[in-house]
């Protein structure tokens, strides 16, 4: 995997106010900002650190510095804060930052609030934070609601100008592939099998590291949470990310088994000094075992566990698309046992999706034990599931077995230990989405045309552009990008953009794809969000209330 | 020799010489006599303005009766004039700023300001202040964008910045003493760039001494003894001296401070009619016919004079204007001197002269080259460097030729330095042409720098000339055809529309990324409203169009571009803009068929305007929608820490909710949401019932399936029951909910006999489910022998650690993956491991 040019992205951005001041943040943008500025270096510069929130300011500072996204509901803290200074009596000085813009939108209500003026309004340019050497994130965690539910695209603006920005200072990249999330709900649906994406799954990877009790890292200090960083700088994670949790285990077990091997000789036979110091350097990487055993140890109290072992056979089930019934009852069973609501709601959309949606009668019937289950609140959350078409009456047959089998998603004998295809990363299902990148890549869209007809969302003609022949790119990097840099043994680089998210497991895949004899191209990905199934179908639980 | 002729022009003061070569002569001008005239001249070869001395007395018949102020060019060419017949009395100052506008002073303080099409700059206003406006304006004194005035009552008034759009009269401190009002025989300033405070500082010479003024401080500067009073003053171009003229006859230069530097003794007590610095190293003096100019040597260079003449200081010399001509008197740069001086034998002048042997095929030209061999490029250099000083373009020529020949020896030469000369003196040749008439030196150039000369060009509307320096430059050559295209518009208030748009889009397209937004903004500034919106058309990036489009009233277009643009941001504006300049029913009709622009409106109003929301879907006929807000308002109400206490809130949340129901119940495709909201009504009035009751709080807001389980947790069986057959809860959903009831309050009796009722219509796993989930291992005993599918008996079994009859129930269902599973589930445990191993054998499954 390419690794050309995302570093380059570690910019750092000051903000021009000098002295004291107190600095409150969105707490959304509390972990990209952490990429990038280290708290430490605040506090050396006499900058207070806050989250917004609906609670006035408690500070002494007469400056106050709000470092926000431009989301109109962030704009009622800001006001509550000022208004209560305000009849407190207390005089500050605001100021304004809006990530990545101003925004009309938030000006005008700061001016309905009658605030505006009492602000000194900025603009903190943060569209791309880099999460490793491979992969940006543009931040953008709502992305897919706002636009399939509320119909606000302002991600697929602040998208664009990413990508723009990317091409200025990753001049290289000379394809673009922009996948929308819709047309593929399916996989992160799934729960993801691989070591990282199964920690995202049950622990929660925020920007980069997991929070654990301290005991699980074998720390013996009581209630403590630690921060266990996760990325490509620990040599022995970015050997064992992207296999299946199961490899995962065997690897660990290995490399445990000959570490004590070589102590016992060690301690019993007599060595030369080089040996010696091979010895030492193995013992080197022994705190990066020991952390993966701990994780490993703590993940398969989970995988485990009946229920999860329940729900991906349910999954690959639902998949299959051959026993509507089973399913159906599954689903029904889980809300009347009340289990988590996203839980419920994660197989709810792939059975929807894989079924182009439920007969009303069923329709009607689950949503209807759903509201009694969790309450009459969430006719909210359904009626955003509803406008996304993530949860609807089925109004046509659906396509998905003619889909699952031309694109061959389901693959039965998956070796996961030396896989030869993509699908080890879901334990036998292919994710759709990089099912069709590798189509991309390999012969481009053309042969598989009528199978992007079936899928949902329009095609629009730059969807299926001539991918292999001519890198759109072409006319904007002049005469010199002609040249097939493939030839000259240098491969191409390709941006993957995933608009409304990417799960750990596709990132897997498409590594897995570019690691492949034969491939002309690095990859760099792009995504609104690192997502899971979890997040992602929590954006639309909404309560009226 | 042709080197003897050029140094025959020099004069010699102290060891250093000077020259003063024609710029313009004779001057295009025709029947102008300085000497009846104000006049002014911008530094860098500016322009001049000329108006006629009302204090001298007008000729009838050789002038006009109607005065005028009058603009040229450096090389005489007028520019452009108008009548002068502003009030406020005589005309005190007359100066061009450094972006020249020209100001004018007259009696009363009032300052008008032209451009050098002679155009008035509204507004004009005083420069004295609101109380002192009886006072009079005796003398004036500028500096780059700012003057200092003095008063008949000896007050003393400051501008610092023309530049600025509201430029602020200040009062300094006074001079004098309160009472006293004797008035100064002459002023100077100190220009703010050179004084420590950043503000300026006047010198003013009062009696016998000088005092220093400043905002508000006044400081007394002692003067050597028998000095005062001093008759002129005048500070050097960079603000470290001060050259004036005793009572007694004595040219003396003085530190700002005053302390004494230099004096020469002039012939004459009278005082000089002009003083004035030539760069920093001599000072000119000039009286009726005479110009003197004194360095720091005893002997002064003399010029004669027969007409009168003008004295402009620059930066590395002095123009000298006069009715018929204009020179440039300056000191002769060491280059010059080093080639041109009569016998030198510096390598540059051996170079030069080769050249001309050369030229002449003589074989002395190689002998030259041989004899200076080791310092060449310093000849090259010294060439290079005479050619940038020359006005003569003949001269700049031979020398850049002799340049070039010594070039073509000379290994370790900077290339480049020839060409980017030439490249500089095409520029200054360009712009010193009589018809352009702006002569500057290339140390002028250099420091006026070319983007500030393009600007200077295209203010005075030559916009061809700038456009192809801008071009030869490798200049951006948008400012130029932006200002062109804005002149051009003003200019043809006749040409219609089209045909103009068309003259303009020529134009424009020759720049990438000009904006065309910025130009239909001068359009509609000129009340050109169509040929804007024409112009706008063509503008590509949105977020000018928009803007734009809403200025000039096309809100459509604005909202139609600002949709496509995709930019969330411009619909906004877009949309705060027409609603706030039309009425809310109009404006709704004309989002309602946009969609982006509705959900946006939507998006926003969710958040803030929730009244006005509802107007919306109201008038667009979305009743669910309203409905929806009306549901969500019910909630809002139980948020209120009122309302959760049993208060009579309840009332209006509920009535908020049946009228969302009937709302929903309005469109068929809502029968659903209806339903809810009707059993939601229904739950609230029976969870407010249990709440008086139970006198507990904990019922409201929990769903009908928490409800009945807090029922069944108090024991309160027949609540519970009830709430079933209210919500008509299935038979399969209550049995759930009852059994982890049960499980949760431990009661496994209840759950017994809940489970003998009769046979559950779910079978008895859950019952095996809640027990283990319990960890009450004997209790699920009771219900996994009743589990039909062995499969789901064997697992049970194993899940509390019963491996042999997990085995055995497996070996019932003949299922080897099962089998396989169980096996790793009892890996530890070696015994249970090896039971599974011989089932497997004895299934034959690997």
């Amino acid at each position: 995997m390419g690794s050309r040019g995302c570093v380059r992205f570690r910019g750092i951005y000051v903000l021009p106010i000098r002295g004291k001041k107190c600095l409150i943040i969105d707490p959304k943008l509390g972990g990209s900002l952490s990429s990038i500025i280290q708290t430490s270096l605040l506090k050396e510069h006499g900058v207070e650190l806050r989250h917004l929130s609906a609670e006035p300011i408690q500070s002494d500072c007469t400056k106050v510095v709000f470092l926000v996204r431009s989301k109109i509901d962030l704009m009622k803290f800001i006001c509550s804060n000022v208004h209560n200074d305000i009849s407190k009596g207390l005089q500050r000085e605001y100021h304004v930052y809006f990530v990545p813009r101003r925004a009309v939108v938030c000006e005008k209500v700061l001016e309905d609030e009658k605030v505006h003026q009492l602000m000194t309004i900025g603009e903190y340019p943060l569209y791309v934070v880099p999460l490793d050497e491979d992969v940006l994130s543009f931040e953008l965690d709502l992305a897919y609601k706002e636009s399939q539910v509320d119909g606000d695209t302002s991600s697929l603006w602040h998208i664009a100008k990413a990508i723009h920005k990317l091409e200025m200072v990753v001049p290289e990249i000379n394809t673009l592939i922009l996948l929308d999330r819709e047309v593929d709900m399916v996989t992160p649906m799934c729960s993801q099998l691989t070591y990282e994406g199964l920690i995202d799954e049950f622990l929660h990877i925020n920007n980069g590291s997991v929070e654990l009790d301290a005991s699980i890292m074998g720390v013996q200090q009581e209630g403590k949470k630690i921060k266990v960083p996760l990325n490509s700088s620990d040599k022995l994670f970015k050997e064992i990310r992207d296999l299946n949790f199961e490899v995962v285990v065997q690897i660990l077990r290995q490399k445990a088994t000959s570490m004590k091997q070589d102590y016992t000789e060690m301690t019993t036979t007599t060595q030369t000094v080089s040996e010696l110091k091979d010895f030492v350097k193995k013992l080197n990487s022994l705190p990066e075992i020991t952390r993966h055993i701990n994780l490993a140890q703590h993940l398969s109290t989970f995988t485990s566990k009946p229920s999860f072992l329940g729900q991906l056979d349910m999954e690959h089930t639902i998949v299959e698309a051959q026993s509507y019934d089973i399913c159906y009852e599954y689903i029904e069973e889980m809300i009347h046992k009340q289990e988590p609501l996203v839980n419920v709601l994660r197989l709810l959309i792939l059975f929807s999706v894989t079924n182009s949606g439920l007969p009303k009668k069923h329709f009607d019937y689950l949503r209807r034990e759903l509201l009694h289950s969790y309450g009459f609140e969430h006719m909210a959350t359904l009626n955003n599931l509803e406008k996304a078409g993530l949860l609807k009456k089925q109004e046509t047959k659906s396509n998905w077995l003619t889909i699952k089998r031309a694109l061959q998603l389901v693959v039965d004998d998956t070796d996961t230990a030396n896989p030869n295809d993509i699908a080890y990363v879901f334990s036998g299902y292919a994710p759709l989405s990089i099912r069709l990148i590798q189509h991309a890549v390999r012969s481009g869209w053309r042969p598989i045309e009528e199978i992007l007809k079936l899928l949902p969302g329009p095609h629009s003609e730059t969807k299926r552009g001539r991918f292999s022949s001519s890198p759109s790119f072409d006319t904007l990097q002049g005469a010199s990008a002609n040249i097939d840099r493939a030839a000259d043994g240098r491969r191409s680089l390709v941006l993957v953009v995933f608009i409304g998210g990417v799960t750990f497991a596709e990132i897997s895949a498409l590594r897995f794809l570019t690691a492949q004899e034969g491939m002309a191209y690095d990859m760099i990905i792009g995504t609104t969000k690192i997502v899971s199934g979890h997040n992602l179908a929590e954006t639309f639980v909404e309560k009226l209330g | 020799m042709a080197n003897v002729s050029v140094a025959a022009e020099w004069q010699l003061l102290g060891d250093r010489y000077y020259r003063k070569p024609d710029l313009y002569h004779p001057l295009r001008w025709k029947h102008i006599d300085l000497s009846r005239n104000k006049v002014a001249c911008a530094p860098f070869g500016g322009p001049i303005a000329l108006i006629r001395d009302d204090s001298k007395i007008v000729q009838l018949y050789a002038e006009s009766a109607l005065r005028k102020l009058r603009i040229f060019n450096s090389a005489g060419v007028p520019l452009s004039e108008t009548i002068w017949k502003n009030p406020g009395g005589r005309l005190i100052g007359l100066s061009w700023t450094d972006d020249q506008t020209l100001v004018c002073i007259v009696q009363d303080g009032t300052v008008y300001r032209y451009t050098s099409h002679a155009e008035l700059l509204e507004p004009n206003f005083s420069i004295l202040g609101q109380e002192y406006l009886d006072e009079n304006v005796v003398e004036c004194v500028f500096w780059g964008n700012g003057v200092v005035c003095v008063t008949d009552a000896c007050k003393v008034f400051s501008i610092a910045d023309f530049k600025s759009k509201n430029p602020r009269p200040l009062r300094l401190a006074d001079p004098a003493p309160e009472g006293i009002e004797e008035l100064p025989h002459c002023v100077a300033v100190i220009e703010p760039q050179y004084t420590m405070s950043g503000n300026v500082e006047v010198l003013l010479a009062i009696g016998d001494g000088v005092v220093m003024v400043e905002e508000d401080e006044v400081q007394p500067l002692p003067l050597p003894p028998g000095d005062g009073p001093l008759q002129k003053m005048v500070v050097s171009g960079d603000g470290r001296f001060v050259a004036s003229f005793t009572h007694d006859g004595r040219m003396a230069v003085y530190s700002t401070r005053l302390e004494k530097i230099f004096e020469y003794e002039c012939e004459s007590a009278l005082p000089p009619e002009q003083l004035a610095w030539c760069g920093l190293d001599s000072v000119l003096l000039y009286w009726d016919d005479m110009l003197l100019m004194v360095g720091p040597s005893d002997e002064p260079v003399r010029y004669l004079y027969d007409e009168p003449i003008v004295l402009i200081p620059e930066c590395d010399g002095v123009r000298i204007l006069s009715n018929s001509s204009i020179e440039f008197l300056q000191l002769v740069p060491n280059s010059t001197v080093s080639i041109f001086k009569i016998g030198s034998t510096s390598p540059a002048a051996l170079l030069y002269d080769a050249l001309d042997h050369f030229d002449r095929r003589s074989a002395k030209a190689d002998e030259n080259l041989r004899l200076i061999r080791s310092s060449l490029s310093e000849a090259v250099e010294a060439c290079v460097d005479a050619a940038g000083h020359e006005f003569d373009v003949s001269r700049q020529r031979t020398l850049l030729r002799a340049a070039s020949y010594g070039q073509a020896f000379c290994s370790n030469f900077h290339r480049d330095r020839i060409q980017e000369m030439c490249k500089t003196l095409r520029v200054l040749n360009a712009v010193r042409s009589p018809e352009i008439g702006i002569p500057l030196s290339i140390q002028q150039y250099k420091l006026l720098t070319p983007s500030v000369l393009i600007g200077r060009l295209i203010n005075a509307h030559q916009h061809l000339l700038a456009l192809r320096i801008s071009d030869y430059l490798g200049m951006n050559q948008e400012v130029v055809i932006m200002h062109w295209a804005c002149s051009k518009i003003t200019a043809s208030l006749a040409i219609p529309d089209a045909t103009l748009l068309e003259i303009l889009l020529d134009k424009l397209k020759l720049c990438k990324g000009i904006s065309y937004a910025a130009v239909a903004a001068h359009a509609d500034k000129n009340g050109r409203r169509k040929l804007a919106a024409m112009l706008v058309e063509h503008e590509p990036r949105s977020s000018k169009q928009v803007p734009l489009l809403l200025s000039i009233g096309e809100e459509d277009t604005a909202l139609i571009k600002a949709t496509e643009s995709g930019d969330t941001d411009l619909v906004y504006l877009v949309l705060f803009h027409i609603l706030q300049k039309r009425q809310p029913l109009e404006f709704f009709g004309m989002i309602q068929a946009r969609t982006l622009a509705r959900d946006l409106f939507i998006n926003y109003a969710r958040c803030y305007k929730h009244e006005f929301l509802k107007d919306f879907f109201l008038s667009t006929g979305q009743l669910q929608e309203v409905a929806f807000l009306l549901w969500k308002e019910s909630w809002e109400l139980g948020k209120n820490p009122m309302a959760s206490k049993g208060s009579p809130l309840h009332g209006p949340r509920i009535k908020l909710t049946e009228k969302a129901q009937s709302l929903f119940a309005e469109t068929k495709e809502h029968t659903f949401e209806s339903k809810a909201a009707e059993e939601h009504a229904k739950l609230l009035r029976i969870q407010h019932e249990l709440e008086v009751t139970t006198k507990q709080a904990i019922f409201v807001d929990s769903s009908i399936s928490d409800t009945i389980r807090t029922c069944i947790v108090l024991g309160n069986h027949r609540a519970a029951m009830k709430v079933k057959t209210e919500f008509k809860v299935s038979e399969k959903r209550w049995y759930w909910l009852k059994i982890f009831a049960l499980a949760t309050i431990r009661d496994w009796e209840a759950l017994e006999k809940f489970s003998k009722e009769k046979r559950p219509p779910i079978g008895y796993r859950p019952f095996v489910e809640a027990c283990i989930e319990a960890d009450e291992k004997g209790e699920s005993l009771k219900y996994i022998p009743k589990l039909t599918d062995p499969r789901e008996r064997a697992e049970s079994y194993a899940r509390i650690g019963m491996a042999k009859e997990a085995a055995d129930a497996a070996s019932q269902a003949k299922d080897g993956e099962l089998l396989g599973r169980l096996k790793l589930t009892f890996a530890q445990n070696a015994a249970a491991s090896s039971i599974f191993d011989t089932l497997r054998d004895r299934l034959g499954v690997s």
